[in-house]
């Protein structure tokens, strides 16, 4: 059988990354700014910088020769198309198109969401068809019917804040630093749910954290005119009660949406993945419901090429190509 | 300069008409505390320029473009960026003098390369449920 070298890119926002795969195996996956974080001693910069003109080539160097190939054993590039930032995007997509043409290899354009969930086919166990994953992080919040690498359906979806931005803007509330997730969820291990806030009354598989945003602003407003320290005293309770509230509310719908499909296998994907509560509640409904669950690796959680690789994989046996003349797309059609 | 008192979700569809009736420019700068209703306020303004697209938070994304019934229009939020630069970076400039409706939250961060042509928004806490919209 002939071997598939792939190489891949994405940059539909903060990050310059770029992969090889092999076979639909990730040889490679290389993220700019997480390594310029490292020299920082681990602190990511919010919003990190937008070069992605200075850490396309350098990052793509880097991901080929960590692979052990060489540059014209490339056999075809994957990139993102969107949705994202069109600043971000163009870098990447015009990279890629430069790079198609210049090899005369194939150019596939991946979805940025729909690559979340088939980072889950970066290792081992698949989740078999059909399944349904709970994409979560700082810009989406999305519960969606996998039928197949290609064919996937949006069952629900935010309809105004993502669910990581609930951590971060409740964490700002409170004056921790942003992002904020880490740190509730630190803080949250030591503290007890005590505290209750507004549950959105949304009765179909939408999400909404703005309200919830809201109340926690009221409640911290309320116990501060009580007791200027609160915040100070309560830390660990009070995030752990919010960090409770945003989790059971994503586990609430991805129950509704496992009961109302039959599906038991159950994905979940993007950065708040990495969240310990989600990953413990997602296991614990596993046990209690008979369901089958999977989270892929932390680096495949972030944004990252490898699962614009392994998306683009699929559309290469598919021989799904793209010709030259596609643009970046801010917003993009599921 | 008018003010709005919004109490209810029903109100603020009236309010978003009223301040559209009387827009002059395309800038609209949105201020007030997180969790005022910044991105609320947004998605009634874009829903009533005829979008019938999601309006969700732009926080993450930074820019958020939709389509109404005659022209595009951009949904800004720079609460996550740093500095000017960045905000350059991302070519903030192509969208601000792009003739299309830019709804800004967080704007102060580019206030030295802002168009005087514009509208301020400014939403104001009353109560749990009350809010003070001033329009210039």
């Amino acid at each position: 059988m002939k071997t598939n070298i792939l190489l891949a890119i994405e940059s539909s926002c903060d990050d310059t990354s770029a992969a090889i795969i092999i076979d639909g195996v990730v040889k490679s996956n290389i993220t700019a700014t997480q390594d310029v974080h490292k020299a920082y001693g681990g602190v990511i910069p919010e919003a990190a910088s937008r070069n992605h003109e200075i850490n396309i080539i350098p990052v793509v160097s880097k991901a080929i020769k960590e692979a052990g190939i060489s540059k014209n054993d490339i056999q075809a590039i994957g990139v993102t198309r969107g949705p994202g930032l069109l600043g971000s995007l163009i870098v990447g997509l015009s990279f890629a198109k430069g790079f198609a043409l210049a090899n005369n290899i194939p150019l596939i354009e991946v979805h940025h969401m729909k690559a979340h969930i088939l980072a889950h086919f970066a290792e081992k166990p698949y989740p078999p068809f059909p399944f349904l994953c709970l994409t979560v992080s700082g810009g989406h919040t999305q519960i969606v019917k996998i039928d197949d690498y290609h064919d996937m359906e949006i069952l629900g979806q935010t309809i105004d804040d993502a669910a990581g931005e609930a951590f971060d803007k409740s964490g700002k509330m409170m004056g921790l630093d942003y992002p904020a997730g880490p740190i509730i969820d630190k803080l949250a291990q030591k503290g007890k749910p005590i505290y209750q806030f507004g549950i959105p009354k949304i009765a179909n598989l939408d999400f909404s954290f703005s309200g919830l945003k809201t109340s926690i602003r009221y409640f911290l407003r309320d116990h501060l005119k009580e007791d200027p320290k609160f915040i100070e005293k309560e830390k660990e309770n009070i995030c752990c009660s919010i960090q409770t509230s945003i989790v059971n509310i994503l586990m609430a719908k991805i129950k509704k949406a496992a009961d109302e499909t039959g599906i038991s296998h159950i994905a979940i994907a993007g950065g708040v993945s990495a969240n310990s509560f989600l990953r413990s509640e997602l296991k614990r409904y596993g046990t209690e419901y008979g369901w089958n669950t999977y989270i892929p690796k932390f680096e495949y959680c972030t944004d990252n090429a490898a699962m614009i690789g392994i998306s683009a994989y699929y559309k290469l046996l598919a021989k799904d190509f793209s010709n030259q003349e596609i643009t970046p797309a801010a917003r993009l059609e599921f | 300069m008018k003010e709005f008192i919004v109490a209810e979700n029903e109100d603020l569809q009236s309010v978003s008409q009223q301040i559209l009736e009387a827009k002059k420019h395309t800038l609209f700068l949105l201020r007030g505390d997180l969790g005022a209703g910044k991105t609320t306020l947004s998605k009634s303004l874009i829903a009533c320029l005829g979008s019938t697209d999601n309006v969700t938070s732009p926080t993450f994304s930074i820019i958020n473009e939709y389509t109404g019934s005659e022209h595009k229009m951009y949904h800004i939020d720079l609460y996550r960026l740093n500095t000017i630069e960045e905000a350059l970076d991302i070519g903030i400039e192509d969208y601000l003098h792009s003739g299309n409706n830019c709804f800004i939250e967080w704007p102060d961060l580019i206030k030295p390369i802002l168009p005087n042509e514009h509208h301020n928004l400014e939403i104001h806490i009353l109560d749990d449920n009350k809010r003070k919209i001033i329009f210039e």
